[in-house]
């Protein structure tokens, strides 16, 4: 009973970098149209930013969670007006060439200014250590993890209920065709959402630093699993792909547990099901189906 | 459709027939003792990837330095004067080492190749070798299928290879106390041979290997195995991951709290870049082989300086390597007197060496395995490090006797 | 619904004379005849083998409006199978490819029947799950695919006839005609009733459907026949290399494609071509260069082209040229 509770605490861990990054691909795709294949880059460089303000600056973690979304807001800004927004008008499939081509770009460059051994990160004291909850021991720093993305998950929701930005962003991504009928322009909110969007996929990364080796590239596995993930959450939906990012978590965890053969496989299978029982995802609207 | 792709296909190979004289009539036809009066030494690796700190660019350099000595020592007594030191990249993918090491041989007109990271790169280069009777000194792959069921007379292994390393590893660790393991192993070729040899090392020493854990690869995820593999409760956890893989299992060993419990942390493969780019504290106290030391002796020290010089770094066992591969292949061509691969081959089988990389080397006729005393190491704790790249304590000698597999046991039929 | 806007499929093209129609397919022939002589064969074989790639994808990009990003696992899994064939069975090696073409097609079935379902970004992500299931199953079941260390040791069996198995100048021109074929193959599906129903698939799927096509079903038909074609070149890109690395069944290897029909020009079938050689050459001359970013190079390529070549080389070219030709004549 124990070993399950850990190994879910464990996988729910793990997810909490797919939802905090899947999020932010579902915003983004919901507002711009756009599937955004970087979405791994901007992942590993939160993590390499975060390496790099501790290494020169001595910003420890928590510096870091506050730096690395406000530096990454500002890198999605500046990608979205010089690249992305020449394209929004076009099929979507060329942001996402788009993206590619960036990723290959941004990975190299990486590669070429730290190496490819990957960079050093300490956790702060305070984090490390281990907890003991009724007889389930837990790293401490996964704990942290845990409560700090379902804490973002829950403000991002916040703002998106209850504020006027959130609102019409949501329009935006669910009810596109209703927003534009009732006057609402989305048009400005483009820019913003893109870095928004980045931000939270940077602060995925910076959260993961600890925790995974920093590599040039330790996105783009993220990446493929992050679209099995917004697939089963279905791609407009922002609960979703929090839902599926924990969920998938939780399926990587008990995979890796009972059948580790197989583990990297159930993630696709499920998906599989998914578009076969439900082709817009479990929380898609089924009329985006074709 | 069929029998007009016959004849267009027909047409083609006349074509290509009577017009043959002038293809593929690469090196080999030259009179002299040389082909082309040069020697070209091509080092194929991974000059881009995830293998790229521990050889890549740094061993084209130490080739050269190898061939600088080379030439100082012989001077004008040098059956060779004009020496070639080519660098190809592999970008770590096998069909690009394999189609490379063809056209190096066909075209580059190379002599021998050097270093070769990635067990399938490097199988692909041996056949390649063979067929085309050009030598390959691999120094950087660590499968003993090099050296055994698919070795062959052209190939040679320098370094290392996985049975080193778990006899390394595995019996001296064991032997130190750490009965009882847990093995954590990426489940793929590499993973499986090193989780095999280290459980045959460990059994014979006296110990146990409770359980052994596969996991995907590549995998970020380690937590889940790692409470597995503390659940029973051993003395040291064995970890066959390399490169990225190997510091997301080290972060996560670390926080998972099973340091504070006793348990050892024990490497299957790791490099001293691995133990630069994470940081020593990370990787404090633990036990891995080390087939070479920079700063193990004051010799290799030496070396270490010119090599710091040079790059600006600390070299890793596979620069040394690839130095002493080098070498060795030009004091070969020395005494045979032309690169002639089969005179040259001669010359290598079954001497007896000793430079700044082989220590009580042999290079074994029977299976083509470069043996030599290695060591078992202990990362130094923060506190110890006394200077850049000073990471590493010497535990104790693995005499070459012990280090490798008897030349019986290869499983390698040597036939041409 | 999402449709490439901007690249119009191979137009019935008025302004080409005859002349010029048989000029252009004797250019590329004499082309592929050239090559070796021009570049080391086997660099000379795979961009042949990738060309054939990079046409069969743009069978469904350019033509079905599908851009699939997991391609890889037809060209991964042919050279598998081709690979096997070739190694336990000693056949020789057009029959050998053949099987490896087959068995692409079977696979690509289930994966394009559930695929198809959705169209847009939506076949891109499902069509890369599937590739990395296909992935890990390859790199699971190392008892047959070798795992890591790959497929070793594929012979090149060819009736016996000795240069075409040892020399890798003749077995280019020997593995050349099933290349072509392929290529050939490609025309035709494109200029048939059935091209022309994908075509119109493409660019009003309701309207497709209101007339009557089983538009899933014609989707379907068009992923296994891309498959087809990618699983032939697979397959003699295996028989070539004489082996078979994991990677081919990477999703790299699925942008790799993606990333020479989008440089060559999308809809176009000649841009494959185009973009294979470009993106080959490139590769094989950094490779010894000293210069070590190749992605950097193609990725910044790719951009540009995305951004402002959206035809893309070939693209361009033959547009330049219509426009030139059509301002001549008046």
């Amino acid at each position: 009973m124990t070993a399950i509770l850990q190994y879910a605490v464990q996988g729910l861990a793990a997810g909490s970098f797919y939802a905090l990054a899947a999020l932010g691909l579902a915003v983004i795709f919901g507002v711009l149209g756009v599937v955004n294949f970087a979405h791994g880059a901007f992942y590993m460089l939160g993590a390499v930013t975060a390496a790099v303000l501790l290494d020169t600056l001595g910003l420890t973690l928590w510096w870091s969670l506050l730096a690395v979304p406000v530096l990454m807001f500002a890198f999605g800004v500046v990608v979205e007006r010089l690249l992305v927004q020449w394209l929004l008008r076009l099929d979507p499939l060329y942001n996402l060439l788009l993206t590619f081509g960036l990723t290959l770009v941004l990975v190299e460059l990486v590669k070429q200014r730290y190496g490819v051994s990957g960079l050093p990160y300490r956790l702060p004291a305070g984090l490390q250590g281990r907890v003991d909850l009724a007889g389930v021991v837990l790293p401490r720093y996964q704990l942290f993890v845990l409560l700090f993305s379902v804490l973002i998950c829950a403000l991002v929701w916040l703002v998106m209920t209850r504020s006027r930005i959130g609102m019409i962003v949501r329009a935006a991504t669910e009810k596109p065709d209703l927003a534009r009928a009732l006057g609402i322009n989305v048009g400005r909110w483009v820019t913003p959402v893109f870095g928004f969007g980045v931000a939270l996929a940077g602060l995925a990364g910076a959260l993961a630093a600890p925790f995974r080796a920093i590599t040039a590239d330790m996105g783009s596995n993220f990446a493929i699993i992050l679209f099995a993930v917004v697939v089963i959450g279905g791609l407009g939906s922002i609960v979703g792909a929090v839902v599926a990012g924990f969920l998938v978590g939780l399926v990587e965890a008990f995979g890796q547990a009972y059948a580790p053969t197989f583990a990297q496989i159930l993630i696709f299978v499920l998906m599989a099901l998914v578009i076969l029982v439900r082709p817009a995802g479990l929380f898609g609207r089924q009329e985006a189906t074709a | 459709m069929e029998s007009k792709r016959m004849r267009a296909g027909a047409s083609a190979l006349t074509m290509a027939l009577l017009l043959s004289a002038c293809a593929g009539a690469g090196p080999g036809g030259g009179g002299g003792a040389f082909t082309d009066d040069k020697l070209v030494l091509a080092v194929l690796n991974d000059q881009s990837g995830i293998y790229k700190d521990a050889s890549g660019p740094n061993t084209v350099k130490a080739v050269r330095m190898a061939v600088a000595d080379y030439q100082q020592k012989y001077g004008d007594k040098a059956v060779v004067t004009k020496i070639e030191v080519t660098s190809t990249d592999h970008q770590n993918k096998p069909d690009i080492a394999n189609t490379k090491a063809s056209e190096l041989y066909e075209r580059g007109g190379a002599d021998v190749i050097l270093d070769v990271p990635t067990s399938s790169a490097a199988l692909a280069v041996a056949n390649q070798a063979k067929n085309h009777k050009r030598l390959f000194l691999d120094v950087s792959a660590a499968t003993t299928a090099l050296t055994g069921a698919q070795c062959n007379k052209y190939t040679f292994q320098w370094a290392y290879n996985t049975y080193l390393l778990a006899n390394g590893t595995g019996k001296t660790v064991t032997q130190n106390g750490g009965r009882k393991w847990t093995i954590i192993y990426p489940d793929y070729e590499f993973g499986q041979n090193m989780t095999k040899s280290f459980t045959e090392a460990i059994t014979k020493a006296g110990g146990t290997v409770q359980e052994s854990i596969p996991t995907p690869f590549p995998n970020e995820n380690f937590a889940t195995f790692l409470t597995k593999a503390g659940s029973s409760a051993p003395d040291v956890i064995g970890t066959m991951h390399a490169g990225g893989d190997l510091i997301n299992l080290v972060k996560q060993f670390n926080e998972s709290g099973l340091k504070d419990d006793g348990v050892e942390l024990a490497v299957g493969l790791m490099l001293i870049n691995d133990i630069h780019s994470l940081g020593v504290e990370q990787f404090a106290g633990t036990l891995f082989t080390d087939p070479w030391y920079w700063n193990m002796d004051a010799e290799a020290r030496a070396w270490a300086d010119r090599f710091l010089a040079e790059t600006g770094t600390r070299p890793s066992f596979e620069h040394a390597g690839n130095y002493s591969a080098a070498l060795q292949y030009l004091e070969a061509v020395q005494a045979a007197g032309t690169d002639d691969a089969d005179a040259v081959i001669a010359k290598l089988e079954g001497k007896k060496v000793n430079d700044v990389f082989l220590r009580n080397g042999e290079i074994r006729a029977q299976d083509h395995s470069v043996v030599h005393d290695a060591n078992l190491a202990r990362v130094k704790k923060p506190g110890d490090v006394k200077e850049d790249w000073d990471y590493e304590e010497i535990v104790t000698k693995i005499p070459a006797a012990e280090g490798f597999p008897p030349a019986e046991a290869s499983g390698c039929a040597m036939t041409s | 619904m999402t449709v490439i806007t901007e690249a119009p499929a191979d137009a019935p093209a008025p302004a080409r004379t005859p002349a010029l129609r048989w000029i252009l397919p004797a250019a590329g022939l004499t082309a592929a005849l050239a090559l070796p002589w021009l570049v080391y064969p086997p660099v000379a074989l795979d961009i042949v083998a990738l060309a054939l790639f990079a046409i069969a994808l743009d069978l469904l990009l350019g033509y079905t409006g599908l851009l699939s990003f997991g391609h890889a696992a037809f060209w991964g899994s042919s050279a598998y199978v081709t690979g096997l064939i070739a190694t336990h069975y000693g056949v020789p090696f057009p029959l050998a490819v053949l099987g490896g073409a087959v068995f692409a097609m079977i696979l690509a079935l289930p994966i394009g029947y559930v695929s198809v379902r959705r169209s847009g970004i939506y076949f891109a992500m499902v069509t890369l799950a599937f590739a990395q299931m296909v992935y890990f199953i390859g790199y699971q079941w190392s008892d047959l695919t070798g795992g890591e260390n790959g497929l070793q040791g594929v012979p090149r069996s060819f009736f016996g006839i000795e240069p075409v198995e040892t020399n890798s100048f003749y077995f280019y021109y020997a593995a050349l005609p099933i290349l072509l074929c392929g290529m050939a193959a490609a025309w035709r599906i494109v200029h048939s009733p059935f091209g022309r129903v994908l075509v119109s698939i493409r660019d009003n799927t309701p309207r497709a459907r209101a007339l009557g096509y089983d538009v899933d079903r014609y989707k379907t038909i068009a992923f296994v026949l891309s498959a087809g074609l990618t699983g032939l070149a697979g397959g003699v890109f295996a028989i070539s290399h004489g082996f078979v690395a994991l990677t081919e069944l990477h999703w790299t290897t699925s942008g790799d494609v993606v990333l020479m029909t989008v440089l060559g020009g999308i809809g176009t079938l000649w841009g494959g071509i185009v973009g294979a050689f470009l993106t080959v050459m490139l590769a094989d001359q950094l490779a010894s260069s000293g210069f070590h970013g190749i992605d950097l190079i193609t990725g910044s390529v790719f951009i540009l082209v995305v951004l402002l070549f959206r035809r893309g080389v070939w693209g361009t070219v033959r547009h330049q040229w219509q426009r030139r030709g059509s301002a001549r004549r008046p």
